[in-house]
């Protein structure tokens, strides 16, 4: 079939909008490197807490993003990995360990649990996977608790660490903003890398079909348990990340709440999506803390009804909030439009639609 | 003995409360095919207005209709209102909307009642009988009777009646259902509704144990969640099974293994779940679903 006259600018000016994208991007990130780098010596300790925090549960979420949003693998467990780092890292700051040695035996243990556990869970899917990831959280808090030479029992494990060494002339908390903020783009920019490689078409696959998958050669098996590694891993250096901001970490770092905030999060911030992981987390951190702001005793209320609103208005997350915005505006401009530029966009929406609840019932 | 006997019959009277919960997550789950994690919020908001309607006056079974009825119109309505806008979509999306839910309902109970724990009146007279010379409490024996009344009242709603036919067709295959003139809408308002009202009865017998607070369920729809995927999601009898295997299991563990004690008896069903799951991945009463290509 001849190549019709739109479609070929369509093409000419999906290339150009591609360059400029790119161009774009790349501003993008030089802004945000300025910002990440500026914004603690110009904020409130205050301030740099929060920031801190959103460094925190974005690599939290992140991971738990590669196993549900990429892989397509519920997962119910996450706080109990970032609980688990967080132990390990006091555990070993109180035995004074080497920082470094510490983080890593934060993201190696957690990830050791993650795959045994996977090992057995990977094997089921849908609810049943669910359940045991559900059970993590459940079970561990009790252990935390019983286990109390490890973990301080019910009243938690205090550190005082990672004071800004004098040379900086840095306060505590700047320098704690720019440890975990370091951690956590290290993580992210090998997450993009992992996600778009080789492995992060994999997990697309085994999340779309897993009999096409295997077809293909990819074990879906394989796939899953390595997701979940992945996964763990992260939620134990957020744990890390998490003890390094907070100084204190108890059973309640690791509750079930947690796990299910963590998830709502995700979804908010945009599933399968690095940048809707970001805002993810910035919307676990900030909300709470502005609806506690606009009224103290009714911050549960509002956090829902954010919730509920942005899923109302955005069900693919915060991250689709651009197309949103662009689509209304294209609308708004053209009251009948013919031929919407955002059709392709529309039809790959309606085509995973299907896939998605094929997914749900196998 | 008798100890032992006590111990299991408190123990199925926990698992009583599981099971109503468990029972509403799957006449969710089986109308909808989404995991409803709004039901204990449903539950208490619905328990609060029994609470409220008790503070005013009203005998206590009196407000327990009332809740039930209530409740069936917070379900329908939540079902129309919230949950109508996500059906079709991504399930993860719909799953996240019911989870707002919850913090929305459970923030508008504490807006109204505050999150402090309330006494709440109960159903059953606070007085033990000897039965074989072992003593049970009224309020477990009741518990126990009415969740039985409830899943016969269930079961032969879903298997003899027209309308219980219509809700097993729609949560089968929605889109026949339709195509032979089911109002499918209606039916999924029913199902929600009647997942709430069941919500109501468990939290009016569990809520004189627990005191009444905005977060008083928010423990048992995890006990419930994990009945109702060991029993198998879509077969109500496997999540009463599982509830009661869970609440007595728990409480013997508690009771007899010394190293377990009161902390870490949750531990203990949960990892029977884990073990049972990896073994029988469809749980103890589902049905195993084929994979097509």
């Amino acid at each position: 079939m001849a190549t019709t006259p739109t479609s070929t600018a369509r093409a000419a000016s999906t290339s150009r909008s591609g360059s400029t994208s790119r161009w774009r991007g790349i501003a993008f990130v030089g802004v945000l490197a300025v910002a990440l780098v500026v914004a603690p010596l110009v904020s409130s300790p205050y301030v740099n807490y929060q920031l801190s925090s959103i460094a925190v549960f974005a690599v939290a979420i992140l991971g738990l993003n590669i196993v549900m949003g990429y892989t397509g693998q519920v997962s119910l467990g996450q706080s109990a990995f970032l609980g688990l780092g967080a132990y390990i890292a006091a555990y070993g700051i109180l035995h004074g360990w080497p920082g470094p040695l510490t983080l890593l035996l934060c993201a190696v243990v957690p990830a050791v649990v993650g795959m045994l556990v996977a090992l057995a869970a990977a094997r089921l899917r849908g609810l049943a996977l669910a359940m045991i990831t559900l059970a993590l959280p459940i079970v561990g808090v009790p252990l935390a608790r019983r286990f109390d030479d490890f973990t301080g029992g019910s009243q938690g494990q205090v550190v005082s660490w990672l004071r800004a060494p004098e040379s900086t002339g840095l306060a505590n908390d700047q320098w704690r903003y720019y440890v975990v903020v370091l951690i956590a783009v290290v993580a992210f920019v090998l997450a993009r890398n992992l996600v778009r490689g080789r492995i992060g078409r994999s997990f697309a696959i085994v999340k779309e079909n897993e009999a096409v998958a295997l077809s293909m050669g990819v074990s879906p098996y394989r796939t899953k348990v390595l997701a979940f590694t992945i996964a763990s891993l992260l939620g134990g250096v957020s744990g890390f990340m998490y003890l390094a901001i907070v100084q204190y970490t108890s059973p309640e770092t690791l509750v079930f709440a947690t796990s299910i905030n963590l998830v709502a999060a995700m979804v908010i911030g945009g599933s399968a999506s690095i940048i809707g992981t970001a805002l993810g987390a910035v919307y676990y951190v900030l909300v709470p803390v502005l609806a506690g702001q606009v009224n103290s005793s009714r911050t549960a209320l509002i956090s829902g009804a954010v919730l509920l609103a942005v899923l109302f208005l955005l069900p693919a997350g915060l991250v689709s909030l651009p197309r949103r915005l662009a689509r209304l505006r294209s609308s708004t401009r053209r009251p009948h439009p013919s031929a919407p530029p955002t059709t392709s966009d529309e039809a790959t929406h309606r085509a995973s639609a299907p896939s998605a609840t094929t997914d749900q019932h196998s | 003995m008798s100890y032992f006997i006590q111990v299991v019959v408190d123990g199925l009277s926990n698992g009583a409360i599981y099971a109503a919960i468990a029972l509403a997550i799957v006449l969710v789950y089986r109308a909808t095919g989404l995991i409803n994690f709004a039901q204990g919020g449903m539950a208490v908001t619905a328990t609060f207005v029994a609470y409220a309607l008790t503070q005013a006056g009203v005998p206590v079974l009196l407000a327990l209709v009332a809740a039930v009825v209530l409740g069936f119109a917070l379900g329908a309505l939540l079902e129309r209102g919230v949950m109508r806008h996500f059906e079709g979509g991504d399930p993860d999306t719909a799953v996240v909307a019911t989870i707002a839910l919850l913090v929305v309902l459970s923030g508008l109970s504490a807006f109204f009642f505050g999150y402090e724990p309330h006494p709440f009146p109960s159903l059953f007279p606070n007085r033990t009988i000897g039965v074989l010379g072992v003593f049970v409490s009224l309020r477990s024996i009741g518990t126990i009777t009415v969740l039985i009344v409830v899943m016969v009242a269930l079961q032969l709603l879903f298997r003899s009646t027209k309308l219980g036919l219509a809700m097993r067709a729609v949560a089968d295959n929605p889109q026949s259902s339709a195509l032979s003139g089911l109002p499918v809408s209606r039916l999924l308002m029913i199902g929600w509704g009647l997942a709430a009202a069941l919500g109501a009865i468990a939290g009016v017998l569990v809520a004189p144990q627990l005191f009444i607070s905005p977060g008083m369920l928010d423990f048992v729809l995890v006990y419930a969640l994990a009945s109702a995927i060991l029993g198998g999601l879509d077969s109500p009898v496997g999540a009463v099974v599982a509830a009661a295997f869970i609440g007595v299991v728990e409480n013997l563990a508690g009771a007899y293994l010394d190293f377990i004690g009161d902390d870490l008896k949750i531990a203990v069903p949960f990892i029977a779940v884990i073990v049972i799951l990896v073994v029988r991945p469809q749980g103890l009463f589902g049905r195993k679903v084929t994979v097509r290509v």
